[in-house]
């Protein structure tokens, strides 16, 4: 991997170490005092079918790099997808001027350096395979969905594959490389029954060669995964409205962690104090079941990385500890304006973006109950399954669009129900954590997180867990 | 003089790919680029935070061989690189099945006057670095005067200055050129455990039309502290006044409903609903690509077709969905301009606006919920349920009484383009799709 990283930057770079060196200086040329260049080529491959054939296939190629310069508080940016040393230097300039003083800082010697792990290792490397056989791929799912039953009426296959290759080099002399695979296959299902239709969704993936979908999840599990959703909608009713105890499914519910927890612990809304935890740490947040993890480290999870796209090589980080906020999610500025050890979360989704702090994988840990006990704990509420997706504002406030779950009547799943509403605000939901399950798992491996107008490939997880009281919201 | 050679260059190169395409085989080839130029700055708390300065091109080719379609896309923009992108679309191409609905549009006689349509101010270029810093500045500068604004997230003022070039083997050839400017202000007020947080924006193709940083700064501050120490309510059925940019949020939801690509893949539960009745008699919507000098507005979409003004929904009746050409050769109807390549995007998509004045329809109403945001996702296209996060403001006997948070609006759509009880005349255009204030008569509110 390291050798084949190497050669694609001087295939694509015809920049010289030397004028690498000079764009350093150039950029803390107006006073600033730290540089950084982010140079990215990334290839990506895209098949569709639908309507029983291959509809298309596509390639893309982006290439181009960023040159960003700090000056305290204030970050310059300039970037360029022309790799001429002339546009180069202008993005370079244009970063600079961000400062206005002396120039005090130079940049360092470049030393290269070679990671020490790789979480990522694949055995049978996406853009190393043929088309014709991830055809087959997507083929083997949609047919596995199309075949369940009769009443699935459409279905729509795709596969993403991409490599992105990042080389970052800074005016302290880091010069560090990454080279990661990132895949995913999802599968829609559509059920029509009498005038009735509806939509069931899965998918899997990872940063995985094709292997994992021989190994870990077949495209025939995801395909009927998909369908078996969509024909259990057909028989679900609308939600009820109100109050009451809500259970969350192990895996997908772990939607809520990063939506309700993780985006308010990103540094920067705390050094900006607009987060509601910016003057909670060390304090008690959450019942004292309750501890959460951010990992990058952890192999072939889509949200995973080698370094962040800073460089920094990352950490497991511990964000809430038994209940109390023990720690934040860190890049280079706000750690350094904080005073804090970065942690290895300054991410960007292209060259094209400055590196803000993000998430990686996001769980809650496992508790001490059984599934079984906990939602046999509930006498009247409901048990949210899968979810479209969430958001939250600073304040803590927050929703989870959830489009399957069930209602639970004397301790037992009963009822499928659909496209209800969770709302709330996170510390008081955190605080109504009343039981934890040991049956810690992730969501999907395809979950996409947007913050500021990027897009980050994430992950989450939690066990089952059961909330005292919660605002649900239907039509009924 | 270089910016002219430049221009001369993009449309050489469309038109060699083209020609390359057909000698590598396909059938047909279209080659689009897109060349930007973008300022931003963030100002947050008097300080500037980011300073982002940028030229970029991207290129972008579909190639069809035998009825099958490959796709590439590029930002590394040598021949080299480009070259080997048509090679290898022709050869992919054959990968694909045939599919007889797939190709280019025929080249059309009818041209949309790109001068009229007025996409482009020369001043924005003309505006130097600190001009535009100091807009954003003076903006949160205003809302930060206010003591109920507890803290910001900063204000922003952005540029983008973006040529379009689009070459096909149907012997189109055309490009156009582009501005977009705006001014934008997020904020937050009341203590940190009872946070209320809101922006405002506005957003032109010319300059001199945007908004001024008091009247940002001004709205930002309304919307914001009137949503200080909000109450919930109990669960129930009520009239729901929704505030343009709601009904924007909803015409968004409808725009995914009517789309042909939505229709022909039966994700839209407004399938098999052209000609009939989907609204009352009140409901109007258009999509309109060539009005002068809106969001919007655009001379022809990514397949080179010519835009128009599509009537949607006349007086309750669907009358039209909004189709590429793939699209609307599988349904048997016309393309309307709206192409993004394999989707569709709304020009200007509307729904037309009525007589009231937004304070004639909440002064009647004698309980219900006025909507003001809506946070999260909880849209079904494939039935048209809704159900969201909603922040509000409780109305009584014609006056707003408190704000309302925590709760869930849920309804259908359907239902709910039979249920719009009054329309209002404050249709602004503050985006591409976009609607005024209306009243919907019932949707059930989740509390507590």
């Amino acid at each position: 991997m390291k050798s084949h990283s190497s050669l694609v930057f001087e295939d694509h770079f015809q920049i010289s170490q030397a004028d690498l060196q000079k764009i350093l200086s150039l950029s803390l040329s107006r006073g600033g005092d730290f540089s950084e260049v982010f140079l990215e080529y990334k290839t990506y491959n895209f098949i569709n079918m639908e309507e029983d054939i291959i509809k298309e296939t596509a390639e893309s190629i982006s290439l181009g790099l960023g040159v960003r310069v700090l000056s305290g508080e204030k970050t310059g940016y300039g970037y360029t997808n022309d790799l001429s040393f002339k546009k180069i230097k202008k993005a370079a300039l244009t970063a600079a001027s961000i400062a206005s003083s002396p120039s005090l800082q130079t940049a360092s010697p470049l030393r290269p350096s070679h990671l020490q792990h790789n979480f990522y290792p694949v055995l049978r490397s996406p853009h190393k395979e043929t088309l014709a056989i991830k055809i087959s791929l997507v083929k083997n799912c949609y047919s596995a969905a199309k075949d369940l039953s009769s009443k699935i009426k459409k279905v729509k296959v795709s596969l993403v594959d991409q490599t992105q290759h990042v080389r970052i080099i800074n005016s302290e002399g880091l010069d560090i490389r990454d080279s990661r695979p990132l895949m995913k296959l999802i599968c829609l299902a559509i059920a029509e029954k009498k005038n009735k239709r509806e939509a069931g969704y899965s998918g899997g993936g990872g940063r995985v060669g094709l292997e994992y979908f021989a190994k870990t999840l077949t495209p025939e599990e995801i395909g009927q995964d998909a369908a078996k959703e969509a024909l259990e909608l057909l028989e679900a009713v609308l939600p009820p409205a109100g109050e009451m105890p809500v259970v969350l499914a192990p895996g997908h519910s772990g939607v809520l962690v990063h939506e309700a927890v993780g985006h308010l612990l990103e540094a920067d809304f705390n050094r900006k104090k607009t987060s509601i935890f910016w003057d909670k740490m060390g304090k008690k947040v959450a019942s004292s079941q309750v501890s959460i993890y951010d990992d990058p480290t952890i192999p072939h999870f889509r949200g995973s990385y080698n370094i962040d796209d800073e460089g920094t090589v990352p950490a497991k980080t511990l964000l809430i500890d038994r209940g109390n906020l023990a720690g934040l999610l860190q890049d280079r500025l706000s750690a350094r304006l904080m005073n804090m050890p970065f942690t290895g979360h300054g991410r960007r989704q292209d060259y094209a973006f400055i590196p803000i702090p993000r998430m990686s994988n996001t769980y809650i840990d496992r508790g001490e109950h059984t599934p079984e006990e906990i939602i046999l704990s509930v006498k009247k509420g409901f048990y949210a399954h899968k979810y479209q997706g969430g958001q939250v504002e600073d304040s803590g406030k927050f929703t989870f669009s959830v489009s399957s779950g069930y209602l639970i009547q004397d301790g037992k799943l009963t009822v499928p129900v659909k496209q209800a509403t969770l709302i709330g605000t996170n510390i008081d939901i955190l605080n109504k954590i009343e039981m934890i399950g040991s049956d810690l798992e992730f969501g999907l491996q395809t979950g996409i997180c947007g913050k500021e107008g990027q897009s980050m490939p994430v992950n989450d997880g939690c066990p089952t867990i059961k909330i005292t009281r919660m605002t649900v919201g239907g039509q009924n | 003089m270089t910016a002219e050679k430049a221009q001369i260059k993009l449309t050489e190169l469309a038109e060699d790919l083209v020609s390359l395409g057909r000698r590598k085989g396909a059938d047909e080839i279209e080659v689009s680029i897109l060349d930007g130029y973008e300022f931003s700055v963030d100002v947050r708390l008097g300080k500037i935070e980011n300073l982002v300065e940028a030229g970029s091109r991207a290129l972008g080719l579909r190639v069809i061989k035998g009825k099958r379609t490959a796709f590439a896309s590029s930002s590394d923009l040598s021949r080299e690189t480009l070259e080997r992108l048509v090679e290898n679309a022709v050869k992919r191409a054959a990968l694909s099945n045939p599919d007889e609905f797939s190709g280019l549009p025929s080249l059309s006689p009818q041209r949309v006057d790109i001068h009229s349509l007025n996409l482009f101010d020369p001043e924005i270029s003309k505006l130097n670095s600190k001009e535009k810093i100091a807009l954003a500045l003076e903006t949160e500068r205003i809302a930060l005067e206010d003591k109920r604004i507890t803290n910001s997230h900063g204000a922003s003022f952005e540029t983008n200055e973006i040529k379009a070039v689009l070459a096909n083997s149907n012997g189109f050839l055309q490009e156009y050129k582009q501005t977009i400017c705006g001014l934008s202000l997020g904020l937050q007020a009341g203590e940190t455990d009872n946070r209320v947080e809101d922006y405002w924006f506005s957003t032109k193709r010319h300059f001199h039309e945007l908004e001024s940083p008091e009247e940002v700064a001004r709205n930002a501050v309304r919307r914001t502290v009137r949503q200080l120490y909000p109450r919930k309510i109990k669960t129930q059925k009520v009239p729901v006044i929704f505030e343009p940019m709601m009904t924007s949020w909803l015409l968004g939801f409808l725009f995914v409903c009517v789309s042909g690509v939505s229709i022909y893949q039966k994700t839209s539960f407004l399938a098999g609903k052209l000609g009939k009745r989907i609204g009352n008699s009140r409901v109007n919507v258009i999509d309109n690509g060539i009005v002068s000098g809106l969001l919007g507005t655009r001379p022809f979409d990514a397949e080179g077709v010519p835009c128009q003004r599509t009537v949607v929904i006349d007086k309750g009746i669907l009358k039209n969905y909004l189709c590429n050409t793939y699209a609307a050769r599988k349904l048997k109807l016309k393309s309307t301009g709206n192409s993004t390549g394999t989707g569709v995007n709304p020009n200007n998509f509307y729904l037309e606006p009525g007589e009231a004045s937004p304070e004639k329809i909440i002064s009647p109403l004698e309980k219900g919920l006025i909507l003001i945001r809506t946070l999260g996702h909880g849209l079904n296209p494939v039935t048209g349920d809704i159900s969201r996060g909603a922040f509000g403001l409780w109305v009584e006997n014609g006056e707003v009484v408190y704000p309302v948070s925590e709760v869930t609006i849920s309804g259908n759509l359907g239902e709910m383009l039979n249920n719009i009880e009054m329309i209002g005349n404050d249709l602004d255009f503050r985006s591409p799709v976009c609607g005024p204030t209306i009243q919907i008569r019932e949707l059930t509110v989740a509390g507590e």
